[in-house]
């Protein structure tokens, strides 16, 4: 089994983009490489938070964001999505659509469906969904919990979720985020970088 | 923040119908403190309306209470205030025991909207669809002219795949409200989604002419700056075309269909929309007054074939 892990500029956008629209459905992608220890993470590229089962701006957003990873020597290795409610953790069609297409350009695609249960806490958020075939996406279940000490998903340090809580909560850095639908609002907005939200400690 | 510049900011927020619920708890808060209720006069009403949904949305139950105990004394029995509770009520109980509370409502009067509407937004986030959508539709037959929820019901039927029910709904829309150029976008991507790609373009046409009503002159017109909806109109006029043009291409022998009937432009008119589009949204990021970012890469894009 291939082992992950994720990043703090990754964790920290996708926690921004659900914290700024906690009454929508978010998504987004993640870039990385693979290493010989496994899948980088490191970084995310929030797409949408309106009109999320509608896919023009997707695509277009999908493929700029494939195109700047490129240019930076990275993959999309990835998708995230953020639901409305609480208890809907499942990866939407719309979710399973893109995630096999970022998997057509890398095998060990993952998908995560952020946890708005554990989104406060000090636990990572996110809920690993792995494909076995082409299309069908299922959660992924080892003997470890996602993210646990043993488990094939790691953060690359245990105190990003508390750190990405106080970002949100003293720093009100997702207030900076912008994604690819502010984006075509004002082209000013720095969407594939986000480099205004991310803490100087980084 | 002085009392004033809250007031200010809440009653802007009150126009817009802005869902800012956090920025509302905190001001609304301070308001509260202050004993400035009764400074707004008959405006009180409606700010402790908007209060008490900030406050339920940002889980402040406490201050949603006091607001709603408030506006229970001055209006008892009131259908507004009805619908209130109701919300409150939705931020803590169960999903059946709401839903038997606006069975019960909707027995007693049965046109409340207000009540019969949070029903129906009730059922769609119990995930109970089928109902949702078969009250949804009955609402509409009795409440035609209510936007919201054709919009509503619109993106329900999107996010089941169902995109020809989705146009429908939205077809509505777009008679409710014919000069708004959001729903003749947001009808355009739906079409797009569905795979109508005249279609889509034509409403993408649609969208930037509403958009450029004001640009009287072809001269004005070439050196405007597409800005907001015109961005996004000209980026999927931008796709609509590299798709129709990709299409019929030597090699490819049949057109693209379209559920709707809906007739492309001819080969060389695709080819100056496309020219068009390229132009205008490249110009929408070289001609941004604050600078834009990302140029790089939407440059590659244009340039690409596939």
């Amino acid at each position: 089994m291939v082992s992950y892990t994720v990043q703090a500029p990754a964790y920290f956008k996708i926690f921004f983009h659900a914290a700024k629209h906690p009454h929508k459905q978010v998504n987004g992608v993640l870039l990385g490489v693979s290493t010989s220890s496994g899948v980088e993470i490191q970084d995310a590229i929030p797409l949408l938070h309106h009109w999320t089962s509608l896919s023009p701006m997707m695509e277009i957003g999908l493929d700029l964001a494939a195109r700047h990873a490129e240019s930076l020597g990275l993959n999309l290795v990835g998708y995230y999505q953020a639901s409305e409610r609480l208890d809907d953790t499942a990866l939407a069609p719309v979710g399973e659509k893109v995630a096999s297409k970022v998997k057509e350009g890398f095998a060990d695609a993952v998908a995560f469906v952020i946890d708005g249960n554990k989104l406060g806490s000090n636990d990572a958020a996110l809920i690993p969904y792995i494909s076995q075939s082409s299309s069908t996406w299922r959660p992924f279940t080892e003997a470890s919990a996602p993210f646990s000490s043993n488990s094939s998903f790691q953060l690359s340090s245990s105190d990003l979720p508390t750190r990405a809580v106080a970002l949100v909560q003293e720093q009100h850095l997702h207030q900076k985020f912008g994604d690819f639908d502010d984006h075509l609002e004002d082209v000013a907005i720095d969407w594939l970088r986000n480099r205004e939200a991310m803490p100087a400690d980084l | 923040m002085s009392i004033a510049s809250a007031l200010q900011t809440l009653a802007n927020y009150r126009s817009h119908s802005a869902r800012a619920s956090q920025d509302i708890v905190e001001k609304g808060e301070e308001v509260l403190k202050a004993n400035a209720v009764v400074q707004l006069g008959d405006e009180a009403w409606a700010f402790l309306e908007q209060l008490t949904l900030a406050a339920i949305d940002v889980g402040r139950l406490d201050i949603a209470d006091e607001c709603l105990e408030e506006l229970a004394k001055t209006f008892p029995d009131s259908p507004r205030v009805n619908v209130l509770t109701g919300i409150r009520m939705e931020g803590s109980e169960s999903p059946d025991t709401i839903l038997k509370f606006y069975n019960e409502q909707l027995k007693e009067e049965t046109a409340n909207p207000g009540i019969w509407k949070r029903k129906i937004s009730l059922l769609r986030r119990m995930g109970k669809i089928d109902d949702c959508v078969e009250e949804l539709s009955t609402y509409l037959d009795t409440f035609y002219n209510d936007l919201e929820g054709w919009v509503e019901l619109a993106d329900i039927y999107a996010s089941c795949h169902q995109y020809t029910s989705s146009l429908q709904a939205l077809s509505h829309s777009l008679l409710l409200a014919p000069q708004n150029p959001f729903y003749a976008l947001q009808f355009a991507e739906t079409a797009f989604t569905a795979n109508d790609i005249p279609l889509a373009l034509k409403m993408f046409l649609v969208v930037i002419d509403m958009c450029e009503r004001d640009l009287s002159t072809p001269i004005e017109a070439k050196e405007s700056v597409p800005s907001g909806v015109g961005v996004r109109a000209w980026y999927g006029l931008k796709l609509c075309c590299r798709r129709a043009l990709g299409r019929s291409s030597a090699s490819s022998s049949s057109s693209l269909t379209s559920q709707s009937n809906t007739s492309l432009p001819d080969l060389k008119k695709l080819q100056k929309l496309d020219e068009l589009a390229t132009e205008r949204v490249l110009t929408a990021y070289s001609a941004s007054a604050r600078g834009a970012e990302g140029k790089a890469v939407v440059m590659a894009w244009m340039g690409s074939t596939d």
